[in-house]
C-alpha cells in the first residue's frame, strides 16, 4: 500500500556545497540518499514529493560538515499481509516462483500455486495448467495475495499466493 | 409470498448459530437463573409468528423483561437479522399500530390496546428482515466453509523447508537467501544440502516427527470439522436452496406496513364479522395473548374436571368439538386476513401453545384443588360476559379436561392392574368406575404430592390419546406434536 507521509532526516553536507545552491544541493543529496531505500517501519521510499522545512545547520566539530534537519514529504510503499498486488515474475524454479512488485520481492511457493499447475523444467522453466492455457514463466505478470511479510530494518520480503479467486496470470508478454 | 419456508429458515438458523448466545449484563445473582442461553432462539421463533411487533408487547408475550429482550434484539439488529424502528408516539400513534395488528392477527387485542393509556413515549418496533436474513445466513455459511477449507488446504500458511542433512529449518520467508544459482532447488545455508518442503512426509519424519504428528492430527480434526459442519448444517443449506427462488416476504417499513395492514384489515374485518362474528371475536388469541388466555383457562378448567368426571361420554364429545372449533378458528383466520396469509405452521404453533397451556393448567389444578374450583364456580356465575365471549374456549378447555381424565384413567388402570390383579376382560370397566369414585380422593392426595407425577403428564397425556380415542382429530393433533418435536430436534 502506498502512503504519503512526512519524514525527517539529518543531512550532513560537505562544506564545498555551501553557497548559493546550498538548498538545491541539499535536496538533491537527500533524494540520492533516501529514494529507493527501505525502512522496516515505513516501507520503501518511492519518491520525495516536497520539502517541508529545513532547520538550522549545525557545524560538526572537527570535520566541518554541517548537519541540517530536513523534513520532507514522500511516497512510501509498504506491503501488508492480505494485500493484493500485481507483480512481475522474475524467476521460476521447482520450489515456486519469485516476483517483484516494484521494490518488493515476493516468493510464491509451489504449495500456493493452484494444484492444476505443473512445473515444467527446461530452458524456460514455468508452471503450466494441464491444458496449457495458463503459463507462469519469467516476465509474465501475476496478481497475487500477500500472506506473509518479513520486515527487517532494511528490507522487506513477502510470500504470496495465487491459490485464490481472481489470482494468477493477468498478462503474459510472451504470448501477447 | 409465502412466509413459511423463510420462517423455517429463520428457525433453523436460530438453532444453528444462536443457540448458545447469552446476553450479558444480567444482574440476577443465581448463575442458574441468569443462564439465558436459548433466549435468542425463543425470540427469533416468536418473531417468525409476527410481523412488526412492539417490543414491549413481545416482552410481555414472552414473559421476558423488556430490558433483556431489548438486549437480545439489539444483538439481532447487529447481526442484521431484524430491522427495528423507534418512534415517539402518542396514544393515537399506538392505535394505528394496534389497528394494524388487529387486522393481521386477531380481534381480541384491538379492544385492549385501545383502552391502554399511552403517553408520549418512545416505542420500539421490530420485525424480521427476511431478505437480509437470507443473505446473512448464506454469507455466514460461506465464511465458515471458506475458513475451514483454507486451513485444510494450507492456503494461507507459510511453507516450511527442512534440510535433511542437518535438520535445519527454514520457511518461505527465507526463500531469497536459499535460492542457488546452479539449480532450481533451495539449498541449506549451513551444509548446502537440498532442502525439502516440510509437508513431504518422508523428509518430515526425518526432521521433527512430533510436530508433524500434531500437524496431521490438526488436519484430521479440520477435515472432521468440515464434514460435521456439512452434515449438521445440511437442513439449513437445503432450506436456503429451497428459499432461493422464492419471493422474499417483505413487510416494508413500519409505517408502510401499518398503512397496508390497516387498510387490508378494514376490508377483511367487515367480511368476517358479517360471516361469523363469534369466531372473529374470540379464540384467536393463541398467538398473541396467551397470558390472559391462560388465566381464564385456569379458572374454568378446574371446574370442568368435575363435569367430565361425572359424564365421560359427554366430555369426550365436547373435546372433539373443541378441536374442530380450534381448527375452524385457524381456517377462518387464514381466510380472513388478506395481507398475512397464515400458513399451516400457524396450526402447529397453536398446538405448541396449547401444550404449554396444558402444562400450566395442570400445575394450577394441583395447587388449588377443590377450593379453587368452588371459587371459580362462583366466579363463573357472576361473570357472564366472560362466559359468552369464550364459549369456544371452554370447548378447548373441556378437551384438556378430557385429556387429563384419560391420563388419569390410564394411571388408574395401571394401578388397578397392579393392585387388584383383575382379569383383562373386567379391567377396563372396573377402572373407569373406580376412577369416578376415586377421583376426589385422588385429587386431595395430589394436593400433598410432589411434582413428579405431574411432570410426567405430557407423556401420559399423549399415550392416553392413542390409548383410548381413535378419532381422527385427536390423532391429527398427536401427529402434529410429533412433527413439532422433530422440528425442534432438527434445529
Amino acid at each position: 500500500m502506498f502512503f504519503h507521509i512526512v519524514l525527517e532526516r539529518n543531512m550532513q553536507l560537505h562544506p564545498r556545497y555551501f553557497g548559493r545552491n546550498l538548498r538545491e544541493n541539499l535536496v538533491s543529496k537527500l533524494m540520492k540518499d533516501v529514494e529507493g531505500t527501505c525502512s522496516g517501519r515505513h516501507g520503501f521510499v518511492v519518491a520525495i514529493t516536497g520539502i517541508e522545512n529545513i532547520g538550522k545547520g549545525l557545524i560538526r566539530d572537527g570535520t566541518g560538515f554541517v548537519t541540517f534537519p530536513v523534513k520532507y514529504q514522500c511516497v512510501v510503499f509498504r506491503p501488508f499481509k492480505g494485500e493484493i498486488l500485481e507483480a512481475v515474475v522474475t524467476m521460476v524454479n521447482k520450489m515456486g516462483f519469485f516476483a517483484e512488485a516494484g521494490p518488493v520481492q515476493i516468493f510464491v511457493s509451489n504449495h500456493l500455486i493452484p494444484d492444476d499447475m505443473e512445473f515444467q523444467s527446461g530452458d524456460m522453466p514455468n508452471y503450466t495448467t494441464s491444458d496449457g492455457s495458463v503459463k507462469i514463466q519469467k516476465d509474465c505478470e501475476v496478481r497475487l495475495k500477500i500472506i506473509g511479510t518479513r520486515v527487517d530494518a532494511t528490507e522487506i520480503f513477502c510470500i504470496g499466493t495465487i491459490k485464490d479467486d481472481f489470482l494468477g496470470v493477468i498478462n503474459d508478454p510472451a504470448t501477447a | 409470498m409465502s412466509v413459511e419456508p423463510f420462517n423455517r429458515l429463520v428457525k433453523l438458523a436460530a438453532r444453528a448459530f444462536y443457540d448458545d448466545i447469552t446476553t450479558k449484563g444480567d444482574n440476577q445473582p443465581k448463575t442458574g437463573r441468569s443462564d439465558n442461553r436459548g433466549i435468542a432462539v425463543v425470540v427469533l421463533d416468536a418473531l417468525t409468528r409476527r410481523q412488526w411487533v412492539r417490543e414491549e408487547d413481545l416482552a410481555k408475550d414472552l414473559k421476558l423483561h423488556s430490558k433483556q429482550l431489548r438486549r437480545t434484539l439489539r444483538f439481532f439488529e447487529e447481526e442484521k437479522l431484524i430491522t427495528r424502528d423507534h418512534r415517539k408516539e402518542t396514544a393515537k400513534g399506538a392505535k394505528i399500530y394496534s389497528a394494524a395488528v388487529a387486522a393481521t392477527a386477531e380481534g381480541q387485542r384491538n379492544a385492549k390496546e385501545g383502552e391502554e393509556k399511552i403517553k408520549l413515549h418512545t416505542h420500539s418496533y421490530c420485525c424480521l428482515d427476511y431478505a437480509q436474513i437470507y443473505d446473512v445466513v448464506r454469507y455466514r455459511l460461506h465464511r465458515l466453509r471458506k475458513k475451514l477449507k483454507d486451513e485444510l488446504e494450507n492456503k494461507n500458511t507459510v511453507q516450511e523447508y527442512i534440510c535433511p542433512n542437518c535438520g535445519r529449518r527454514y520457511n518461505a520467508l527465507d526463500a531469497l537467501r536459499l535460492v542457488s544459482p546452479d539449480d532450481e532447488y533451495f539449498h541449506c545455508e549451513n551444509c548446502n544440502g537440498e532442502l525439502v518442503a516440510e509437508s513431504d512426509k518422508l523428509a518430515a519424519q526425518e526432521g521433527g516427527d512430533g510436530d508433524d504428528n500434531a500437524r496431521r492430527r490438526r488436519r484430521e480434526k479440520l477435515k472432521d470439522m468440515l464434514q460435521k459442519m456439512e452434515v449438521q448444517l445440511k437442513p439449513l443449506m437445503d432450506q436456503l436452496n429451497r428459499v432461493k427462488d422464492l419471493a422474499v416476504p417483505e413487510f416494508g417499513s413500519l409505517q408502510a406496513w401499518e398503512a397496508r395492514a390497516s387498510v387490508a384489515g378494514r376490508a377483511v374485518n367487515g367480511d368476517s364479522s358479517s360471516n361469523d362474528p363469534s369466531k372473529s371475536s374470540q379464540g384467536l388469541g393463541y398467538g398473541r395473548t396467551p397470558m390472559t388466555f391462560i388465566g381464564e383457562t385456569k379458572v374454568k378448567f378446574v371446574l370442568l374436571i368435575y363435569d367430565s368426571a361425572s359424564t365421560s361420554d359427554c366430555t369426550v364429545e365436547v373435546a372433539f368439538s373443541g378441536i374442530e372449533g380450534k381448527e375452524e378458528d385457524v381456517k377462518s383466520q387464514t381466510g380472513s386476513s388478506g395481507l398475512k396469509v397464515l400458513p399451516p405452521w400457524m396450526i402447529k404453533q397453536g398446538m405448541n401453545l396449547t401444550k404449554e397451556q396444558r402444562g400450566e393448567v395442570k400445575q394450577e389444578s394441583k395447587m388449588d384443588g377443590i377450593s379453587a374450583a368452588e371459587f371459580s364456580h362462583e366466579k363463573k356465575s357472576t361473570s357472564d360476559d366472560v362466559d359468552n365471549k369464550s364459549l369456544q374456549d371452554e370447548y378447548v378447555k373441556a378437551y384438556y379436561a378430557a385429556l387429563l381424565k384419560k391420563q388419569q384413567e390410564l394411571e388408574e388402570a395401571a394401578k388397578n392392574q397392579e393392585l387388584l390383579q383383575v382379569s383383562n376382560s373386567n379391567a377396563v370397566p372396573e377402572s373407569v368406575s373406580n376412577r369416578q369414585v376415586g377421583m376426589k380422593s385422588k385429587r386431595e392426595e395430589d394436593e400433598g404430592e410432589d411434582d413428579v407425577e405431574w411432570e410426567e403428564a405430557p407423556t401420559g397425556g399423549n399415550s392416553g390419546e392413542s390409548y383410548k380415542v381413535n378419532d381422527l382429530n385427536v390423532e391429527a393433533e398427536a401427529s402434529g406434536e410429533e412433527e413439532d418435536d422433530i422440528d425442534w430436534e432438527e434445529g
